[in-house]
């Protein structure tokens, strides 16, 4: 089964697109804790990429403590303290947040409209009528 | 790391016209290189240069750490070349031609020859001559596979392959790949596939190698930026390839992104946006 989705000709190197879906996937429990993920082996002939490319990927992930190598299992995903789980999810979420008014700055949309926006969309409970003020 | 080819200096010119001029590359073991070039750029001579086919004016290339002229017997079996036009005897049958060229290996893999002609659907009878342009290149894919190479030279080896054979024959070189550590050379216009297997790449462009690096380093370093100021500035950006200006503002395509110069734009309050390229857009701007 294909679980991750690449496109080699983004200018996103192939490791980096991996390695962004597989933390997304981690963070929001789509992978749970001592699962274990495909051999580099199996993803590297599902997507038909070089199976080094999933390496670097991995690797990354096991470096930076969501993933670890357990001998004859592969990679499995590693137990981490609650805390640091949230505060990693904080950390993306923060990312995320940065790109979003980067992106409004570029609109000439101010920080405050921003954030009175992201109000409105909680009152609304998210429904299709935000952003008509 | 094992250097598995290692070219200095060459140089080669057809008549009067030069093509490759103090051409120096080292390939390791175990690397994927995808060599792009434009038309005429030389690709296929470097390849013929490095097999002995066609003669060199000087440098000196060597391979296995033999020198590629007199290369043992041994070495020159553990090379499988597939070249851009079938230059095998076209009015053998397929069968015939396998085993013709069988008899000058010893380490010749009937099973990956069987597997491969039925998977790739080539009746056994027919003549070269009487085969279509993808199922002769296909042929002479398994003859470069059959004798389980280690170093694998390709020239073109999908041009006249449709899409998905093109993707049947990358899964086999990948499966080779991962399983026997094998080094490969090949040259392509097809960007798509050295992106899914290469892990280098060089490029090949007024008879040097202009550029030879990691595929994902260059997808790093090389990046278009937009650059937007408040105030009058005069802003000049390191690695510039190309740049156009506009009003408190600029469009920048660098080669390398300098962190220090990045901090220093942030001090100055000079916004900076990274927007990756794909490798096609890599190629037009770094020999353009």
């Amino acid at each position: 089964m294909e679980q991750f989705i690449i496109s080699p000709s983004s200018g996103i190197p192939i490791y980096k697109q991996l390695y962004s879906q597989i933390e997304r996937m981690i963070l929001n429990g789509y992978f749970s804790v001592d699962q274990r993920l495909p051999s580099v082996r199996q993803v590297a002939s599902d997507l038909d990429v070089n199976p080094m490319t999933v390496s670097k990927a991995y690797g990354l992930l096991e470096e930076r403590g969501y993933l670890t190598r357990l001998r004859g299992k592969g990679m499995v995903v590693t137990a981490r303290d609650e805390e640091v789980l949230k505060q990693e999810k904080l950390t993306m979420l923060d990312e995320m947040i940065k790109e979003l008014l980067a992106q409004a700055k570029h609109m000439g949309i101010s920080g405050d409209k921003v954030a009175k926006m992201i109000k409105q969309n909680i009152a609304n409970g998210q429904d299709e009528t935000v952003g008509k003020e | 790391m094992t250097c598995i080819v290692n070219v200095k200096g060459l140089t080669k010119s057809y008549k009067n016209q030069s093509v490759l001029k103090e051409l120096s590359l080292d390939v390791e073991q175990g690397d994927v290189v995808g060599l792009l070039g434009k038309n005429g750029a030389g690709k296929s001579t470097l390849l013929k240069s490095l097999l002995n086919i066609s003669d060199i004016d000087s440098g000196e290339i060597s391979i296995f750490g033999e020198q590629y002229n007199q290369l043992s017997s041994k070495n020159k079996a553990r090379i499988g070349y597939v070249p851009q036009e079938n230059d095998e005897i076209s009015w053998l049958s397929v069968k015939d031609l396998i085993n013709f060229r069988k008899q000058f290996y010893a380490a010749w893999s009937d099973e990956k020859v069987t597997e491969l002609l039925s998977r790739w659907e080539i009746d056994l009878t027919k003549k070269i001559s009487e085969l279509s342009p993808g199922q002769v290149q296909r042929v002479l894919i398994i003859l470069a596979l059959a004798p389980r190479p280690e170093l694998l030279i390709f020239d073109e080896p999908a041009a006249s392959l449709d899409p998905a054979g093109r993707r049947d024959f990358l899964k086999e070189i990948l499966s080779l790949v991962s399983d026997e550590n094998i080094t490969v050379i090949f040259s392509t216009h097809i960007t798509s596939d050295l992106e899914r297997i290469a892990n280098k790449v060089a490029i090949l462009d007024k008879g040097q190698i202009r550029y030879f690096n990691d595929l994902d380093t260059t997808k790093e370093n090389v990046v278009q930026l937009t650059l937007h100021w408040q105030a009058d500035k005069n802003i000049t950006v390191p690695y510039l390839l190309r740049g156009k200006q506009f009003l408190q503002g600029q469009h920048a395509i660098v080669s390398q992104l300098d962190q220090a110069w990045l901090e220093e734009m942030k001090e100055q309050a000079v916004e900076v946006t990274i927007n990756p390229m794909g490798l096609e857009d890599i190629f037009l701007e770094l020999t353009a």
